[in-house]
């Protein structure tokens, strides 16, 4: 579809191009949403938050808390009737009725510090009528808990989301495939596991902040730290009963993401107080504390395989069950049960398939996208019985997955064909890498060794018809502005966008520029930095863009020379013409176009070139067995594989080396792409082996840094290798696909099927913890 | 339940003394509702979390003698109560004669914290999982603590009452650590087990210090001190007494390491659990025990050599 071959090739795609965000970042020029400055107009919020994990609200009482000297608002849910939700609307901005998680907001301040809005929270008297939580989504799930969100069957939602009203089920995804039940007979051996993945934290370095203010004729201003500017205009919008015209955000520099800036979570909490103190912008800037328990989590999942095979290791039947610790509120949620269904086969052909995977709202925190969306949790399962069944019938667990992953033309869980992948090539270069079935000896007589690998595949999660949009301008000196609504979270998104127009258009990668900071009153639309879409379908309106500008350039030119178009060129900032060997640099013609002979006037002018993507082939699923014509646009995959040692005395996992390995189509940077692989790893890693939000009674028991671990750089292997795999994807930009999030999907189980390689233990889930690991060694027999 | 932390410091007024007895007459006046500070790595936090809130900070690090660290190679080593750890690590004389101070203080939280935290602060914030406390201990350190009645002298094995409690009153202050002259011979090791590398509290923390002496049985002393697996740092004794009694062999250190391992009470908490700890007493105990047995004889060897 999309191939925007140069005829000259000293095209800047496919190399490794500076950062372009580098030089602002790290001399700390770059501007993030806290460095704003408001003046002295500025008002600081501070939230009043739920104690209990389920409770309904009898009354609210600030009255105390508007007679504090220096207090300019308190906003409560009576002021807020509209619902908001990406996929389910299913969230008030601040609880009217009832709070459903430790930390729900049932009021917000507005006061001229922080510490008074704080004192000022703590004078809001909230009564109460304390409700039995749900703490397990299994027990959600059932007929005897109570229900969260009577009014579910009543809520606005997605056409591909599948809420049971009456129940806390919030999505029901399926699929039936085949006959799972005749296929059992024929199974040589067959594996039936539970693991539980705990909820876990993005834990960006810059918590959520927002500031928000609302004129007097209501239009609203925005500034924040976000992944998803445009969503929030809409979401916002309509939630406040606004037109989105009306909406404006404007978002900096992001400090990290991982998802948890998608979509809406605080930033409306900043808009609602705002809109009672016109005129003066507020600003909501969240605790660390905040950060862990009231910004998305990611969620937990309670996952039950059984998968057979049979004696030559060829995969007959999968039977999985997924229950999401959706959380308080599943508006974003409800999705990843989706994704999660749709990919529950994992990465190979599997020609019988039942899956039921189910989002369940608990009184947890609010479950939402992190890196990944459900496929680290999935994977974490899923590729230990790969192994285990590989195990069982006594052949070499990557030699299994070679036989049964998928290949170009594979047949898909949802019953489409794969698309041309290279997930054999990946899976040869992780092993080979790793030193696949070579095992060294220790480096110490108390410790033990070992080698794990795993496979993923991953499809970015997103309704059928996600859009992007891009504008390429260019000035006098012949210099590139690309807008973008895209938002640079750190993954370098800005620098690719610059490489791919200079591409395009045929400019050196130095004169171009990302119009920047995203303003939706400027940029063009995006629809969220989110399911690692933005190389392949915002490089698509960037492509479409630049060439939309370059035909402007070349029939102004090609008019002037009287040359056909088709033998110009713009190479290095400058046309020539392959015919007549004339030439033209690029400057002055962009904005004054060209006189003709003898004083006749002009032609052209200034150029903007204009250009979108939006998928227009994905279909919908048959709700009753998931099966359709094209679930998704299309699946990144690749494997890890690992080499840890486990200190028999503490239970302590040393990872020695990390191996990555992932088909991206093509790498537009090749080192931005490998970082994204070790980032990925080293995050991945952390999951695997410290990080755990500890819940009791609905109550994070770890919100800080000082008991949520997470892996520093001197945990990270000293040896951790990355390997780029090509097969282009048709409709990507010089075929490119997604790399964000696939990096810390098999990361998990490469660590679990290395810990058993090693001494031998499985556990039922991350993370695997020095104590977890030794108790588990202990309990096992394996040291006294 | 969760705690609705500050969003910043909450207000309080700073109070910089310029003498010991100022600083003890304000402590002494306002005693409900003054602390005094040092590097404040405790204290911010604590007061940021809402546990403590009081209403002046006296900071005592301009007092005098408080910056300084000094060494007679007679007695020992006076660390002053504002020396931050990363100079208590730099200090030559540390290096020579203390260096299992200097690698506890290592151990703790990150290089930019330990510019601001203190071995004294450390020792007055009482944590069970203080990661210098073993070393001090180790070192038979002793407080000098001033008041408006002048200065006392306390020894560090009276001075944990429990988790955060001390014997100090109101109105004193900590203002030096004195540690005597190490034996001839010391060798120490303090090992560390967090959850992760770098900057974790200890889940365990064992600090093993041996010397020569031909006075105990088998010929040397062991020092054995637990970190956070008791309401305050934990002398084993009997682990001590176990090597000083009988000849120091795997058998003997694995004897000494079961006894540490009785001796504690740790509990389950966020951190660990109290099985977890129990077992990585004895484990580490038996590895720091170890390490320490083989420096000791290595030393041995470089002695004779050297002479």
């Amino acid at each position: 579809m999309n191939e925007p071959h140069n005829k000259v090739s000293i095209s800047p795609v496919g190399e490794n191009k500076p950062r372009i965000d580098a030089r602002e970042k790290v001399t700390g020029a770059a501007i993030f949403a806290d460095d704003l400055q408001f003046g002295s107009a500025l008002l600081h919020a501070r939230i009043k938050r739920s104690p209990h994990p389920h409770a309904l609200i009898k009354k609210v009482d600030v009255s105390k808390a508007r007679a504090l000297p220096g207090v300019k608002a308190v906003v409560t849910g009576e002021d807020f009737p509209g619902y908001i939700g990406l996929y389910l609307q299913d969230r008030y901005i601040f609880c009217r009725d009832r709070v459903r998680y430790i930390g729900d907001p049932v009021a917000g301040v507005a006061a001229i510090s922080e510490e008074i809005a704080h004192q000022a929270v703590e004078l809001i008297e909230v009564e109460y009528e304390v409700l039995p939580p749900v703490l397990d989504p299994e027990f959600g799930a059932s007929a005897q808990a109570p229900l969260l969100h009577p009014d579910l069957a009543k809520y606005v939602v997605a056409n591909f989301i599948f809420p049971e009203g009456g129940t806390n089920i919030s999505n029901h995804f399926k699929i039936r495939k085949g006959n799972v039940e005749e296929a059992w007979g024929q199974c040589a051996a067959v594996i039936e596991r539970k693991y539980h993945v705990p909820h876990i934290q993005h834990v960006p370095i810059e918590p959520h902040v927002a500031t928000a203010r609302v004129d007097e004729t209501g239009e609203i201003t925005l500034w924040g730290s976000s992944q998803s500017p445009f969503a929030q205009r809409n979401l916002i919008a309509q939630s406040m009963g606004i037109s989105q015209s009306k909406m404006r955000v404007i978002a900096p520099f992001v400090g990290g993401g991982f998802g948890c800036k998608a979509g809406v979570s605080m930033e409306a909490l900043a808009v609602a107080i705002a809109s009672q103190v016109k005129g003066r912008p507020v600003k909501l800037l969240l605790t660390r504390e905040e950060e862990f328990y009231t910004a998305f989590v990611r969620q937990g999942l309670t996952a039950y395989f059984k998968i057979g095979c049979d004696e030559k290791g060829r995969l007959l039947a999968m039977e999985n069950k997924f229950y999401w610790d959706g959380g308080a509120y599943t508006e974003y949620g409800v999705n990843i049960t989706r994704a999660s269904g749709y990919s529950s086969s994992g990465p190979y052909e599997v020609p019988n398939i039942k899956t039921d995977s189910y989002c369940v709202y608990t009184n947890h925190p609010v479950g939402g996208p992190m890196r990944g969306f459900g496929m680290p949790e999935m994977h974490a399962g899923l590729e230990q019985c790969i192994d285990e069944l590989a195990h069982a019938i006594g052949m070499d667990a990557v030699e299994f997955r070679r036989r049964n992953c998928l290949k170009t033309g594979s047949v898909l869980v949802t019953g489409s064909q794969m698309h041309p992948t290279g997930l054999p090539q990946c899976i040869e270069k992780a092993a080979e890498a790793i030193g696949w079935g070579w095992k060294a000896a220790p480096s110490a007589p108390n410790k033990r060794r070992g080698k794990g690998l795993a496979l993923m595949w991953k499809a970015p999660a997103m309704p059928p018809n996600a859009g992007s949009s891009a504008w390429v301008e260019l000035a006098e000196d012949g210099s590139v502005s690309v807008g973008v609504g895209g938002q640079d979270i750190g993954q370098g998104v800005f620098t690719v966008a610059a490489q791919m127009a200079a591409a395009a258009l045929g400019v050196p990668y130095e004169s171009v520029r990302v119009a920047t900071p995203v303003d939706t009153r400027y940029s063009p639309y995006e629809w969220q930095t989110v399911a690692s879409r933005l190389t392949w379908s915002m490089g698509n309106a960037i492509v479409n863009a630049a060439r939309d500008a370059r035909q402007q350039i070349l029939k102004t030119v090609s008019e002037a020379w009287e040359e056909s178009p088709n033998d110009l060129d713009i190479v290095n900032g400058v046309v020539i013409s392959f015919k007549t060997e004339r030439e033209i640099p690029l400057k002055n013609l962009v904005i004054y176009g060209l006189p003709k002979p003898d004083g006749q006037g002009w032609r052209g002018g200034p150029v903007v070139g204009r250009g979108s993507f939006m998928p227009t082939y994905v279909t919908g699923l048959d709700a009753e067995t998931g099966q359709g014509e094209r679930a998704v646009v299309h699946y990144t995959t690749g494997a890890q594989a690992v080499e840890l040692e486990i200190d028999l005395e503490t239970g302590r996992i040393e990872i020695l080396k990390g191996v990555s390995a992932f088909d991206v189509g093509k790498a537009i940077n090749p080192e931005l792409v490998k970082a994204q692989m070790e980032g990925g790893f080293v995050q991945g890693m952390s999951s695997a082996l410290f990080e755990s939000l500890q819940l009791r009674n609905g109550a994070v028991q770890n919100p800080s840094f000082v008991d949520y671990r997470i892996a520093t750089a001197v945990d990270a292997p000293k040896d951790l290798q990355a390997y780029i795999i090509e097969v282009p994807q048709d409709d990507g930009p010089w075929g490119a696909r997604g790399i964000g999030e696939h990096s810390m999907v098999p990361t998990i189980p490469a660590i679990a099927n290395a810990i058993y390689d090693a001494v031998g233990v499985r556990l039922d889930g991350p993370p695997f913890t020095a104590e977890k690991v030794y108790l588990a060694m202990v309990d096992a027999g394996i040291i006294q | 339940m969760i705690r609705n932390t500050h969003p910043t410091l909450p207000e309080f007024e700073y109070i910089r003394p310029q003498s010991v007895g100022e600083a003890c007459d304000f402590l002494t006046r306002h005693a409900a509702d003054a602390r005094p500070f040092l590097g404040g790595t405790d204290v911010f936090v604590r007061m940021r979390d809402g546990v403590l809130n009081p209403k002046y900070l006296v900071d005592v690090k301009a007092l005098p003698g408080m910056q300084e660290i000094r060494f007679d190679p007679q007695s020992g080593l006076t660390i002053g109560a504002a020396v931050n750890m990363n100079r208590v690590i730099a200090a030559a004389e540390t290096r020579e004669h203390y260096p299992l101070l200097a690698d506890a203080c290592r151990s703790v939280a990150s290089y930019q914290l330990r510019s601001r935290a203190t071995v004294v602060g450390n020792i007055c914030n009482a944590s069970p999982a203080g990661d210098t406390l073993g070393a001090c201990l180790a070192f038979n350190g002793v407080l000098h603590i001033q008041s408006s009645q002048g200065v006392r002298q306390e020894l560090l094995s009276n001075f944990f009452r429990g988790p955060g409690k001390t014997t100090l009153q109101t109105g004193e202050i900590a203002a030096a650590l004195f540690l005597p002259l190490p034996h001839a011979g010391s060798q120490g090791v303090y090992i560390k087990l967090g959850r992760n590398k770098l900057s974790d509290l200890s889940l365990v923390g064992v600090t093993a210090l041996g010397y020569p002496d031909p006075g105990a049985p088998s010929g040397y002393r062991f020092r054995l001190i637990l970190a956070s697996v008791a309401p305050t740092p934990l002398i084993a004794k009997q682990a001590e007494d176990c090597l000083a009694a009988q000849p120091v062999t795997p058998a003997s250190i694995q004897e000494a390491a079961r006894l540490a391992s009785e001796a504690c009470a740790p509990i389950d908490d966020v951190r660990g659990s109290a099985r977890y700890r129990k077992q990585m007493v004895k484990n580490l105990s038996a590895r720091a025990l170890t390490s320490v047995w083989e420096k000791l004889n290595r030393r041995g060897q470089n002695d004779i050599s050297s002479d």
